[in-house]
C-alpha cells in the first residue's frame, strides 16, 4: 500500500506544484489506482465529502419541510415554504454533483449560487423580521441552527467546481 | 431512560470521527478497523433506536412524533451509507466520510433530545 509508486498519478504528472490541495500530491500512500476514476470527476476525493453531506442536507430539509408543511403549514408558512425550496436546492446540487456530466455541472453550479444566495437573503431576512419566521428554516440566521454549515456548503460545491474547471 | 446509551452513541459518534479524521489528516484510505469501529456505533446507535422504539411502544409519545420517527429511521442509514459511500473512494476522502458521519451521528442524538427530552444525554 505505501509503495512509493505516485508518478503514475496522472493529475500529479500533469501538475506537480499547482494544486494547493495536499490530495493530488505524490504521498507516500499515493493510490496506485487511481486509472480507474479520473480526477476531474466531481464525486471523487474532496468531492466524495461534499456530495455525502449534500445528500445528509437533501433529505434533512426536504424531510423536515415535509413533515412541517403537512402537520402545521398554517403556523409558519413562509418559513416551511422556504425549508421545502431549500431542500429542493440540495436534492438538484447532489444528483448533479453526483452525476459529473458538463450539463450537471453547470446545474450545480447554478444550484450552489442560488442556495449561497438563498442562505444569505433568508439569514438577512430571519434576523430583519424575526416575525415573518415563528419557527425556522435551514437558512435561518444563515444556518446557525445547522452549525452554520448551509453558509460554507455552497461555498466548498462552488470552489470545487471552479477547480475542475480550471484543471479540465 | 437513563442517559447512558444516549451519551455512548454521542461519545462514540465522536471518537469516530476523531480516528476517521486523524487517518483522513495523514492520508490514509479506508481499511478494516476503521469498518469495524464503524460497524460498533452502528450496533450502538441500534440499541438507542431499540430503547425509543420501545418507549413509543410502551404508550408515551413526544409532541412531534412524526420527526422522532424520522430520525429514528435517518440514524442507523447514517453510518451504513456512509461506509458504503467512502468505500468506493480509495484517497483520504473515504475516512473523511466517516468522520463526518460520526460527527452527524453525535447531533442526531442531541437532536433526539431536544424533540422528546425523555431521551436524556
Amino acid at each position: 500500500m505505501s509503495e512509493p509508486t505516485a508518478p503514475s498519478e496522472p493529475s500529479a504528472s500533469t501538475e506537480p506544484v499547482a494544486s494547493p490541495e495536499p490530495v493530488a500530491s505524490p504521498g507516500p500512500v499515493a493510490s496506485p489506482e487511481p486509472a480507474s476514476s479520473p480526477p476531474d470527476s466531481t464525486r471523487t476525493g474532496p468531492g466524495r465529502l461534499l456530495i455525502a453531506v449534500y445528500a445528509l442536507f437533501a433529505l434533512a430539509a426536504t424531510a423536515r419541510a415535509g413533515v412541517q408543511i403537512a402537520t402545521k403549514f398554517h403556523e409558519a408558512p413562509v418559513a416551511y415554504l422556504l425549508s421545502a425550496f431549500a431542500g429542493l436546492v440540495y436534492i438538484l446540487a447532489t444528483v448533479t454533483l453526483a452525476n459529473g456530466s458538463p450539463l450537471a455541472r453547470r446545474i450545480a453550479v447554478v444550484s450552489c449560487s442560488v442556495e449561497l444566495v438563498g442562505v444569505l437573503a433568508v439569514g438577512t431576512w430571519s434576523l430583519a423580521d424575526p416575525a415573518t419566521f415563528p419557527d425556522a428554516t435551514v437558512w435561518s440566521g444563515y444556518g446557525s441552527g445547522y452549525g452554520f454549515v448551509p453558509l460554507v456548503l455552497p461555498v466548498f460545491g462552488l470552489l470545487w467546481l471552479r477547480r475542475l474547471s480550471k484543471r479540465a | 431512560m437513563n442517559g447512558v446509551v444516549p451519551t455512548t452513541v454521542i461519545v462514540a459518534g465522536l471518537v469516530l470521527a476523531g480516528y476517521a479524521g486523524v487517518m483522513s489528516a495523514r492520508d490514509r484510505r479506508m481499511d478494516v478497523p476503521l469498518l469495524i469501529a464503524v460497524g460498533v456505533v452502528e450496533v450502538i446507535v441500534l440499541v438507542l433506536v431499540g430503547l425509543v422504539v420501545a418507549k413509543l411502544v410502551g404508550g408515551a409519545h413526544p409532541a412531534e412524533q412524526a420527526t422522532l420517527i424520522g430520525y429514528l429511521i435517518a440514524m442507523p442509514i447514517v453510518p451504513v451509507a456512509a461506509a458504503s459511500w467512502g468505500l468506493l473512494e480509495r484517497t483520504r476522502w473515504g475516512p473523511a466520510v466517516i468522520a463526518a458521519a460520526g460527527l452527524v451521528t453525535a447531533v442526531l442524538v442531541v437532536r433526539l433530545h431536544q424533540i422528546w427530552p425523555v431521551i436524556h444525554v
